[in-house]
């Protein structure tokens, strides 16, 4: 496979604000264009990101845990119970604010603020297919990485301002455990720019159109899933211990500390720290399919849908592993991180390094 | 082509704006009614029993310390994966990839020494592993 030059023609057209300005006979180069534009535009797709987790979030979620429990959850308002979603919204926006005696105010205040924003922040060099995409650095993957790093910061502050010892024995597993899982995160995503050798988003895109193995007139295209499963294994436990589900719940683990650290909040802090933590599960999944997936790419189907059902896929997969798989303990959480995903990342990592080096010498 | 930060700067304003309106928001509609033992911190519905600022077990901060030398370490690896094909392109496979070979070696001797002296063995307080042993 060869290497991708870093500053590649793009797969897709450019970012979405320029191509409106262009659309608009507008200069996309004058910063105030720009910035109208992509406010525009990220007034959009975060909408839309919003939307997607009210549907999944509020009523997707109980539908998926009631059909693994063989039970049957909202059916009563609306068609499917979907009329549950405004229904939910109003209620938690109206309901009573308590704030807890001796709350670290502004910590206590900021981090359902800085747990929801961060998560949506990661999204602004996602290549969504059909050119949908709000910007398109040279470090996409290194930003990416670090926005969705912010949320732990987040669940200190809210676990440790809350003056309560639930929500404080949360904070702190919650830093254990993004501690632990962000490494092998990180290093394996590091083995994939390794083929692209390019941290640039639509370069990492377009690295995966090539393809595979042909089988009959079927061509497998190389999505890094299918080049290098390993790191694909790795990179989706990783994943699942960043987003905090089981077999990761520990933070949260409603049977041992009530709720973690969200034990104190209520109405719309409540309805911000639950809204940022499905943005940041969809957040992952965006990743996971731009890594491994292949992007918006596939057959048929335009860019964005294939974009979308990937990252709901992945949703899924977190939802499923919810219903399914016990909670570790927070030693053997330690244990797996430390001794087994952080070697086996390492391994990966040297091994993609080997077997890349003597293709390419 | 035009500043990619300028739209990044822009979204991370919506997505700013958002939540802070659902604040403002629902500041409009909820009400508060004050009531006595409303603000106590849950405790399963019992009465608090003092301060949450208290001593915590040692081992979180060990991981954390731990954590801050890996972190570096993927920040310095991160360069090396981007320029590597290029590099065993051009100045050899053993060229590009001993030297970071050995920096991992370097680290991997570090984890195994952390691994030794137990800085990831999670400890099990001496009073619960003895009310385990009571117990069956």
């Amino acid at each position: 496979m060869s290497a991708v030059a870093p500053v590649a023609a793009p797969l897709q057209s450019a970012p979405l604000p320029g191509t409106i300005a262009e659309l608009l006979g507008l200069d996309p180069d004058a910063p105030a264009v720009l910035f109208v534009l992509a406010f525009l535009a990220a007034g959009a797709v975060i909408s839309v990101l919003m939307g997607m987790t009210a549907v999944l979030g509020i009523w997707g979620k109980r539908k998926i845990t009631a059909a693994f429990t063989d039970r049957i959850a909202v059916n009563r308002h609306g068609p499917y119970g979907l009329l549950i979603i405004p229904a939910d919204a109003v209620r938690l926006l109206s309901k009573e604010l308590i704030v807890p005696a001796q709350v670290d105010r502004p910590a206590w205040d900021l981090a359902p603020l800085v747990i929801a924003s961060s998560a949506l922040l990661g999204f602004a060099v996602i290549p969504m297919g059909n050119g949908v995409q709000i910007a398109d650095p040279e470090t996409g993957l290194a930003f990416v990485f670090a926005t969705a790093s912010i949320a732990s910061l987040g669940l200190v502050m809210a676990g440790y301002a809350s003056n309560n010892k639930f929500s404080f024995l949360g904070g702190l597993r919650a830093v254990a455990q993004n501690l632990a899982y962000e490494i092998p995160l990180v290093l394996t995503g590091a083995s994939v720019v390794i083929f692209t050798g390019t941290l640039q988003m639509s370069g990492v895109v377009e690295a995966q159109q090539a393809a595979l193995v042909s089988l009959g007139p079927v061509d497998i295209p190389s999505w890094f899933a299918f080049v290098n499963p390993f790191a694909f294994v790795l990179f989706m436990v990783a994943n699942l211990a960043e987003v905090g589900r089981n077999p990761f719940d520990i933070p949260e683990a409603p049977t041992e500390i009530v709720a973690g650290y969200q034990t104190e909040y209520s109405s719309v802090y409540f309805v911000l720290i639950y809204l940022g933590e499905f943005i940041h599960i969809f957040l992952g999944g965006a990743i996971v399919a731009t890594l491994f997936l292949g992007g918006p790419s596939g057959p048929v189907l335009p860019g964005i849908v294939w974009f979308f059902a990937k990252m709901i896929a992945v949703y899924l997969f977190t939802q499923w592993a919810r219903s399914a798989v016990p909670r570790l303990r927070i030693d053997q959480l330690i244990q797996i991180g430390w001794k087994g995903m952080l070697v086996l990342s390492f391994a990966n990592l040297v091994l993609t390094a080997v077997i890349v080096g003597v293709i390419q010498a | 082509m035009s500043n990619p930060w300028i739209a990044i700067g822009a979204l991370g304003l919506v997505a700013l704006a958002i939540p802070v309106s659902m604040i403002v928001m629902s500041r409009l509609l909820r009400p508060s009614i004050p009531e006595q033992g409303k603000r106590a911190v849950y405790e399963s519905g019992e009465v608090p029993t003092g301060d949450t600022r208290i001593r915590f077990n040692i081992q979180y901060y060990m991981v954390a310390l731990l954590f801050v030398v890996f972190d570096i370490e993927t920040v310095l690896i991160f360069p090396w994966t981007v320029i590597y094909s290029d590099a065993v392109s051009e100045v050899g496979l053993a060229r590009a990839l001993l030297p970071m070979l050995a920096f991992i070696g370097v680290l991997v001797v570090a984890l195994g020494w952390a691994w030794r002296n137990g800085a990831v063995r999670w400890i099990r307080s001496p009073e619960t592993t003895s009310q385990r042993v009571d117990q069956s």
